[in-house]
Formats: structure tokens, C-alpha cells, sequence
């Protein structure tokens, strides 16, 4: 024993097989131990530190909520970006216009009108019967002005009709005008010999006095023969989400007056 | 006085909340009418005279907003308020379902006036399947925002900000 204290009592450099065997025989059970005194000391605070660990959730959910709303608004900031991008891509796109970007402030308050108001007014060069589009074609025309807002009526709106063309034959004339809803427009006065196909583009014919050529209004659906059996009339899908608008781009330099000029 | 003040407030509050934020938060691109719903409640405890007037000038603002056939929704609504304002002595107010009703059967008598008067009055307007789907939505919003509308109409006209007892 005095030998074995003696030996052992410095550092050395290995310990011995016996010892190795022990500390085998119960690393395992030490482990174990060591996660009951884990399991222990979680089970004892869970009843000591109740009212703490009840302050802590409170405060991690309250971060968790403030953290979502953060999300939410950084993913609206994203996603109004992308548009603005889209908006400027169409000004850098469109340069025989003279674009000016509005934000749509209000809807119409009920259902028998479809307008927007916007944010720019006569004190920013808005005039009456400007033609205002967005990134995928014609949203509608401006029909009163105020000196810091004016009100843009939609293409869906019962009282707006568009001199129209079709994209792929440009021989097609037509008028779209709107159904009072968003989902769908009409395009009517359609000659009975006219290529009209369902898919086909339907744009702005430009005989119009407000709106230029070439403006994207939808697509052509459901083609039917008037009873007269001299005029077609189409369905048309708006390219505009009149439902989504949230910028627009009135084009302030393109009237028939100034051209004329 | 604040009474009348806040009668005044509601139908320009109504106006501004259908064109914000309802008309983001729409069924199927349909709005509800709050005004139409307000001048309900009102004509329901006040009666067809005075529910009349009230509507006629809602209605007033409402085309005076809109800025197109200024005179359309005033008479619609005017009648709307006139009609649902007969109800007043017929009808148990207290219940909830009256007024939930009420809303429904002003909002349609409201519709089929304005139908009338469009169809006098615009040349491009034809009653399709849209047209119906729409008002189909429209009614739906306005039954639904009637039921928590009208236990707030109800308790401030009995005994809040709306009660009529010459004090206000």
C-alpha cells in the first residue's frame, strides 16, 4: 500500500488497466447520474422558479410577436420594392412617355363605381383625361382633379370604353369597355370577318383621343356573334389586377392636344 | 349636442372606412355600405320621418364624394330610410335579429332603387351574372358587420352617446 501511494502520488503518465477497467465500468453510469442531476435540478427549478420561467415565456412570446410583426413589415417593404422596380423599369421601357408615379390612397366606396384616388393632383401636372397605366398595361383614365389628388376611373368601370386592337393581326378594331367588375371586360363592335382568336392580345387601337397605341389591355376569351350576325363581341381578361393596384404611372406627357402642338 | 355630433361624425367616418379600408379588405371586389347601415339603425329607432332626412343627406354626401349622378344615392337612400323607419313601432328593437334583418331587407329595397335609377339614367348598364355574384357579396358584408354594428347602435341609443334625451 505504502509502495502503491508512493507511485501514485506524482503524475504519471499512464494509469494502469484496473483503473482504466473502473473508470470504464462507470463512465456509463456517472453519465447517467449526470443527467438525473440534470432531470433533478430542471424538475427542482421548474417549481422554485415558476413565476420566473412564466416572466420568460411571457417575454419570449412578446418577442416572438414583435419579431413576426418585424417580418411582416419587412416582407411588405420587399414586396413594394419589387414593384417600385417594376414601376421604373416601365419608365426607363416607355421613353416616348413622360411618366409620373402616384400611390392609389382610396378605392371607391361602393360597388357601383370602380375608381381609385391617387396622390398626386394638379399641383404635380395631373390634368383631366390622362391616361394612367401600370407595370402590365392600362389601369384607366383620370377623370377630376384635385391639387394634391385626383381620381383615376378603371378600365372595369361601366362608364370607360377604349378604342381596342388585337395585338397579332393589328387589323381587328373594337371598343373594351368595362363591366362594373373586376374580372372581366367586353370588347364589342367587333367586325363579323375579323381574325379574332381566343389568346389573342388585346391593346389600345390608339384612334382613341386619350389613350396612345399599343397600351396592354388583356386577353380575348370567349368570342360569340351578336344576334345582327354583323359584329362579334369578346370576353376580355384584364392584364391590370384592379383588385392589387397600389402604384400606378400616369402618363402626363402624352395627349393629342400637345402632339398637335 | 354631441349626439348630433356624433350622427354627423358616423356617416363621414363610414364614407372614409369603405373607401380605405374596406374597399382593401373586400369580398370578391364587393364593399359593404356602412352608411347604408348606419341610416338603417337610425331610421329602425328614430322613425320614417327623421330616417328619411337622415338618409336623403347621408346619400347627399355619399354622391357629393362620389361626384357622378349626385342625387342617386340620396333618393336611394332617402327611401331606404323612409321604408325601414315604418318598421320602428311594428318591431322589437331590443332583438338583435331586427336590426341584422333590417340591414338585409334596407340593402336590397337600396339596390333595386338604384338599379331602377341606373338603368333610367346610364345607357351601359346590364344586370349579368357578375352584377348578381356582387350583390350576392355586398349583402353578405353588410349582414355580417351589422350584427356587432347594431349591439353598439342599439345600447348607445338606450344609454350612451346616441340616446335621445334632450341632454346630449
Amino acid at each position: 500500500m505504502l509502495f502503491t501511494m508512493r507511485y501514485t502520488a506524482a503524475d504519471r503518465e499512464n494509469i494502469t488497466w484496473g483503473e482504466k477497467m473502473l473508470h470504464e465500468m462507470y463512465t456509463p453510469l456517472l453519465s447517467g447520474v449526470k443527467d438525473l442531476q440534470g432531470i433533478g435540478s430542471g424538475f427542482s427549478s421548474f417549481f422554485e422558479d415558476k413565476s420566473s420561467l412564466n416572466a420568460q415565456i411571457d417575454a419570449l412570446e412578446e418577442e416572438v410577436a414583435s419579431l413576426k410583426m418585424e417580418i411582416n413589415r419587412l416582407q411588405e417593404y420587399r414586396e413594394e420594392i419589387e414593384r417600385l422596380r417594376a414601376l421604373l423599369a416601365l419608365q426607363e421601357e416607355k421613353e416616348e412617355y413622360r411618366l409620373l408615379a402616384a400611390r392609389v390612397i382610396a378605392r371607391s366606396p361602393n360597388n357601383w363605381y370602380r375608381f381609385v384616388t391617387i396622390n398626386k393632383g394638379s399641383n404635380d401636372g395631373i390634368r383631366k383625361d390622362l391616361p394612367v397605366i401600370n407595370k402590365d398595361g392600362l389601369v384607366g383614365r383620370v377623370t377630376s382633379v384635385n391639387q394634391n389628388s385626383a381620381r383615376v376611373f378603371l378600365l372595369s368601370d361601366r362608364e370607360i370604353a377604349v378604342g381596342a386592337t388585337i395585338q397579332r393581326t393589328r387589323e381587328t378594331q373594337g371598343i373594351v369597355e368595362g363591366l362594373g367588375q373586376n374580372r372581366t371586360l367586353n370588347m364589342i363592335n367587333i367586325p363579323y370577318y375579323s381574325e379574332i382568336e381566343e389568346g389573342d392580345l388585346v391593346i389600345t387601337s390608339g384612334l382613341s383621343l386619350i389613350y396612345p397605341r399599343g397600351l396592354m389591355i388583356g386577353t380575348a376569351t370567349d368570342i360569340t356573334k351578336e344576334p345582327n350576325g354583323l359584329l362579334l363581341t369578346a370576353k376580355v381578361l384584364p392584364a391590370v389586377d384592379f383588385n392589387k393596384l397600389e402604384e400606378v404611372m400616369v402618363i402626363i406627357d402624352y395627349n393629342p392636344e400637345i402632339l398637335e402642338e | 349636442m354631441l349626439r348630433l355630433l356624433i350622427l354627423l361624425l358616423l356617416p363621414l367616418a363610414a364614407l372614409f372606412l369603405q373607401a380605405s379600408i374596406f374597399s382593401v379588405f373586400n369580398i370578391k371586389g364587393a364593399v359593404p355600405d356602412l352608411l347604408l347601415i348606419f341610416i338603417i339603425f337610425f331610421a329602425l329607432i328614430n322613425g320614417p320621418k327623421k330616417g328619411g332626412v337622415y338618409g336623403l343627406l347621408c346619400g347627399l354626401l355619399e354622391d357629393l364624394y362620389l361626384g357622378r349622378f349626385i342625387g342617386m344615392n340620396a333618393i336611394a337612400k332617402g327611401i331606404t330610410g323612409y321604408a325601414i323607419g315604418n318598421l320602428q313601432i311594428n318591431v322589437f328593437k331590443e332583438n338583435l335579429l331586427v336590426g341584422v334583418i333590417s340591414v338585409l331587407i334596407g340593402s336590397i329595397l337600396n339596390i333595386i332603387i338604384l338599379l331602377l335609377l341606373t338603368v333610367v339614367f346610364s345607357t351601359s348598364f346590364s344586370v349579368d351574372l357578375h352584377f348578381l355574384v356582387d350583390v350576392f357579396f355586398h349583402l353578405s358584408y353588410n349582414f355580417l358587420l351589422a350584427i356587432p354594428l347594431y349591439m353598439w347602435y342599439y345600447n348607445s341609443s338606450k344609454s350612451g352617446i346616441l340616446k335621445n334625451n334632450g341632454e346630449r
